[in-house]
């Protein structure tokens, strides 16, 4: 290495270590109790206890949560990704105004602020009998990630040739079939981008499942963590525990999909 | 007659294709829509089932509200400084990102980390970090300080430090790409005709990546106009509304005041300067973008 690259790596590594600081302090107060805390905040603990993680699982709902926050996700990602491809293909496939217009006003509907639709959307919620349930949110979720959603596959499908979906037509056949057989197989890469985002999104979302989960049982892993948060505000490692616990499934999440993150990310930026 | 069934049967399936879409959306966005901007002419207090339609007084009595002037100071100051900081960091981070370096895609993966957690997660650690953690570290070279978030000069700065750690990891991927992007051969003629790091980085560099710098002070500015979160979370707009953002102040309003009907009122408004904010932006940066 030369100076340059000694000097660029040492500024990078310097600021990953800032980057990383937070997460230090929560790991580090999850461990220790608050005696130890109290008597040195930054020396590592002398033994490593898992004492404030069985007390933080036992005193709040996580299995729960984990499973709400898990169920409604993957309804949610599964509407958005079925109904934005079908949309997508009909906009990428007829150039024709109409078409055109609905695809503008789903784009449009992005512009507008959750602040406006969520009272609305909560009265709504209450007469629907939407509220306190997975299909209530999830459908809700899917009528907000359709809007980017059809950004997506309209931006995909127009890059696939139609030789062969032509190719099939004079074959006969119809267009469910050609969309369902030989489309969707070749969705794949974009569903990739499309499902990581959303799930992304929707895992951590806070306001809309404030209202519509009012329901204890109903709790997501974000919404319990903010009244877990209220709740032991004097038992900070423990509450801290709570945190690291609610880290990790996103984190493993983030690891194991980040190519498809990176791309996702990446490929909408050009779109936009 | 056979002619038009004929159309009727090839285009039937791809407006049926649209339907799912259409109705979600719908029942998400339209309806809630339609429904927030008739009751921001009324009085409805969100709870009653009685509402009376009072006119344009909900907007009338917007523009003499001092506390939304604060809230909308508060929230453009917010945004501005977070488009800049989080512009400028991630595109450093990227550009040294980019060069030969080892240990490349973990750097790029610390970076990203902090935006894949939840926001009720930061704003808690941050919380404490900031109540805590650093006057510990501080107090160790024997400098005394205190939460930012309680004191009202520098409650904003407090958050909006939190956001920046959160928020360059998307941005910083999108200036990434852009630079992958760039005809290396420009670069080395440029350096070539005697241009230094500096010049080929402003003159050649830059006008390049326009698209990717448009796109992400797009995005970072209207996200960030619209926080909720990190304030709900955090201070809930204290102390004394230094950190009272346009968004909180429509919740306040909606549901712990029971003025909905004002509430939507004041929504319509942030909508119509979320709109002229996009439009201007584009019209600022696609006029600068330079084509390939």
């Amino acid at each position: 290495m030369n100076k340059t690259q000694i000097a660029t790596f040492s500024i990078v590594s310097a600021a990953a270590l800032v980057f990383l600081f937070p997460f230090y302090v929560a790991v580090l107060m999850a461990f220790k109790s608050p005696k130890q805390t109290f008597d040195s905040f930054y020396a590592l603990p002398s033994s490593i206890s898992f004492v404030n993680f069985s007390q933080a699982w036992n005193a709040s709902k996580y299995p729960a949560a984990i499973t709400n926050s898990f169920i409604i996700t993957t309804i949610s990602v599964l509407f958005i990704v079925l109904v934005s491809a079908l949309a997508g293909y009909s906009i990428a496939r007829r150039n024709k105004p109409f078409y055109n217009f609905v695809f503008i006003v789903f784009l449009a509907g992005l512009m507008v602020p959750f602040q406006i639709t969520m009272l609305p959307l909560y009265k709504m919620g209450k007469e629907l009998d939407l509220l306190n349930s997975y299909w209530g949110i999830a459908l809700i979720y899917g009528g907000f990630g359709v809007q980017i959603g059809v950004l997506f596959y309209v931006g995909f499908i127009k890059g696939i040739s139609r030789e062969i979906e032509e190719a099939a037509r004079i074959d006969g056949c119809s267009t469910p079939g050609i969309f369902f057989r030989i489309v969707i197989p070749l969705l794949k890469p974009v569903t990739a981008t499309v499902l990581v985002l959303n799930a992304l999104y929707i895992w951590n979302d806070f306001l809309l499942p404030l209202l519509y989960l009012q329901d204890k049982n109903f709790r997501t892993i974000p919404l319990q963590q903010y009244f877990f948060f209220g709740q032991y505000s004097s038992d900070l490692n423990l509450a801290f525990a709570y945190a690291v616990m609610g880290m990790i499934p996103i984190i493993a999440f983030f690891l194991l999909m980040q190519k498809s993150i990176i791309k996702g990310i990446a490929a909408g930026a050009i779109k936009g | 007659m056979a002619h038009i069934m004929r159309i009727i049967r090839g285009e039937m399936w791809y407006v049926l294709f649209l339907i799912p879409g259409l109705g979600l959306f719908t029942l998400a966005v339209l309806v809630p829509l339609v429904t927030g901007a008739r009751y921001s002419f009324t009085n409805w207090d969100g709870v009653s089932k009685s509402l009376h339609y009072i006119g344009w007084g909900n907007y009338v009595r917007a523009f003499a509200d001092n506390d939304l002037w604060g809230a909308l100071v508060n929230t453009f100051k917010y945004a501005l400084i977070i488009t800049f900081l989080v512009n400028v960091i991630s595109l450093m981070l990227a550009l040294l990102l980019d060069s030969y370096l080892k240990f490349k895609k973990t750097f790029r993966t610390i970076f990203f980390l902090p935006g894949v957690i939840s926001i009720v997660l930061s704003g808690f650690i941050w919380k404490y970090n900031y109540a805590i953690g650093f006057p510990s570290l501080f107090s160790l070279f024997g400098i005394d300080i205190s939460s930012p978030l309680g004191d009202p000069n520098y409650a904003l700065f407090g958050l909006i430090i939190v956001a920046v750690w959160q928020g360059v990891g998307a941005p910083m991927i999108i200036y990434i790409a852009g630079l992958q992007g760039l005809p290396s051969e420009l670069v080395e003629s440029a350096k070539m005709d005697g241009a230094n790091t500096r010049q080929s980085f402003f003159h050649i560099t830059l006008p390049l990546i326009a698209p990717a710098i448009t796109i992400n002070m797009l995005l970072v500015l209207t996200g960030s106009l619209k926080v909720f979160d990190l304030v709900y979370v955090t201070t809930f707009g204290g102390p004394a509304f230094a950190t009272e953002v346009i968004t909180t102040f429509i919740f306040r309003n909606s549901f712990n005041n029971f003025q909905a009907g004002y509430g939507t009122a004041l929504s319509m408004i942030f909508f119509l300067i979320l709109v002229l904010v996009t439009l201007i932006q584009i019209s600022i940066f696609r006029r600068r973008e330079v084509e390939l």
